[in-house]
């Protein structure tokens, strides 16, 4: 295991080692710019992201019941990274005045109907709890 | 007792049981999974938009490029969900206080920090330019295409030297139960989820492959047809004229003057020699038709019939010998793809077309009237549209 260790490593600094001098030969100014999304990126997820996850988990363990903690957990889960990666076409940010074929589903409806069907199966799941736990 | 206000938790402030090696291994698995197969399609990407000389891509099966830019944007999307609840198992260790002797051990501490900042920074920049690219969505002031792909190789890079460090760790934790609490004590997350309502840990493992599999489900009918109607994230629904999306129009292209002037003319240049065509004289010429899929680098394709000339009859007609390459020139005056080259081995393809038309209908303005290149297996930006020169290379 000592031996793939090793060699793991090896090619990990050697391939980081050619994306980082790919990443200079873009000049200083790309260099800055990239940067700065690369930085941005532990900040916004170590600073926002990360605190409101587990104020809204502390939150949630404190106000729900027993029985419906475990499916709205799932249930935040599900819509909480989903709607992340949605953001792009929920925004619309890319869409384009000449171009009717970019960027062209309601994506508020599908957001809304994606989102009722999960907080559905959350419910279902916590009322068979419910009734378990009732038993 | 007193009471001190702490600014930062530690470490040990985090309460939840579902936290640790046990998530941390089986999420990291699938994640590095997804990072590997977008950067191996990345690369197939890569060299097809760039071709190096030593490399001659094959122009068969002709859907190549659409299945490996399919599978790119499906895994950095899939990477999604995993890469936040990766984050959310080790989320502690960003307060872990660093061992401050021996000096050895700070160090490797250091070092080991370093590297996951590497990885982590590599990892959200990558899924967040990827998505917002696929959406066509720019806010930056980077190039995309040579940043996404040099960053690529640093994430690659820094997951490497993260399995390094973690192998011990890993294998001992994907080979024990994933319920097992501390030292296999008895009291697993499964017990205490029963005692509170909270999720074990295998419930969270199975919330999590939920969520990929549907954010993969929710943006895939891009590129796979029959997810059409149910990917309500998708970010074209295949419509457009002729059935086939549009990335760039002529209105972006500035072309719709110069695309339906009465003096057009096609210049076939090999040399000395030039040819030129009205459309009608194209139009004159052998026709031939072959269903091929425009595949965008944006993750989307679509197939069409298309019908027109092929490009090698075309070079013929100036002496071409064959198997030589073809410099394909726009009408449009500025942007990075106003010219592509044809290798030789995808001139010489009986399918490599100068398309007049789509699905049985003159080509539209937006999608390279009055004539563009269809070829087999390559980028939708290589398929120039209002092509107005054709270049043997000598």
């Amino acid at each position: 295991m000592r031996l793939a260790r090793a060699l793991l490593f090896a090619a990990g600094l050697v391939i980081g080692g050619i994306g980082a001098a790919h990443l200079l030969e873009g000049g200083p100014r790309n260099l800055a710019a990239a940067a700065t999304w690369l930085l941005g990126g532990i900040v916004v997820h170590d600073a926002i992201i990360a605190p409101l996850v587990i104020a809204s988990g502390a939150l949630g363990a404190t106000l729900l019941p027993r029985w419906a903690r475990a499916p709205v957990s799932s249930a935040a889960i599900v819509l909480g990274t989903v709607t992340i990666a949605a953001v792009p076409v929920l925004g619309r940010f890319g869409a384009r005045p000449d171009n009717a074929t970019l960027l062209d589903r309601p994506y508020g409806t599908g957001w809304l109907v994606f989102a009722g069907l999960v907080l559905m199966a959350a419910a279902v799941g916590a009322a068979v709890r419910r009734h378990r736990e009732k038993e | 007792m007193t009471r001190r206000m702490r600014l930062m938790p530690r470490e040990e402030s985090f309460s939840s049981r579902l936290r640790g090696p046990a998530v941390a291994s089986r999420v990291g698995l699938w994640l590095g999974i997804c990072f590997v197969v977008a950067f191996v399609t990345g690369l197939y990407s890569h060299v097809s938009q760039e071709p190096a000389p030593w490399i001659a891509l094959p122009t068969r099966p002709s859907w190549t490029y659409q299945v490996s830019q399919g599978l790119h944007v499906i895994s950095g999307t899939a990477a999604v969900p995993l890469l936040l609840v990766k984050l959310w198992s080790v989320f502690p260790k960003l307060f872990a206080r660093p061992p401050w002797k021996p000096r050895r051990e700070l160090v490797l501490h250091a070092l080991e920090r370093a590297s996951v900042g590497v990885l982590v920074a590599a990892a959200i920049f990558q899924l967040a330019t990827g998505l917002a690219n696929s959406a066509q969505w720019y806010p930056w002031h980077f190039g995309f295409r040579s940043t996404h792909y040099a960053v690529g190789w640093i994430a690659v890079g820094a997951i490497l030297v993260h399995v390094a460090v973690k192998l011990p760790m890993i294998r001992r934790a994907l080979g024990s139960d994933v319920d097992a609490g501390p030292d296999g004590a008895a009291d697993t997350t499964e017990d205490l989820g029963k005692s509170t309502g909270g999720l074990s840990r295998r419930g969270l493992l199975r919330t999590t492959w939920v969520a990929s599999a549907l954010v993969v489900l929710g943006s895939a009918g891009s590129t796979v047809p029959f997810l059409r109607q149910i990917s309500v994230f998708g970010v074209r629904s295949g419509d457009g004229p002729g059935g086939i999306p549009i990335n760039r129009t002529a209105a972006a292209a500035r072309v719709t003057e110069t695309a339906v002037a009465d003096d057009f003319s096609l210049a076939v240049v090999h040399g000395e020699r030039e040819v030129r065509l009205a459309r009608d004289q194209i139009a004159g010429m052998v026709q031939h038709s072959a269903v091929l899929p425009i595949a965008c680098v944006e993750g989307w394709s679509a197939s069409g019939e298309w019908t027109g000339v092929r490009v090698k009859d075309l070079v013929a007609l100036v002496g071409a010998p064959l198997g030589a390459a073809v410099l394909v020139t726009s009408l449009q005056e500025r942007g990075a793809y106003r010219e592509s080259r044809l290798p030789g081995n995808f001139v010489a393809d009986d399918d490599t077309l100068l398309a007049l038309q789509l699905g049985g209908e003159p080509l539209s303005l937006d999608h390279g009237y009055p004539c563009r290149i269809i070829a087999p297996n390559r980028p939708g930006v290589l398929q120039t549209k209002w092509v107005s020169r054709l270049e043997v290379e000598t």
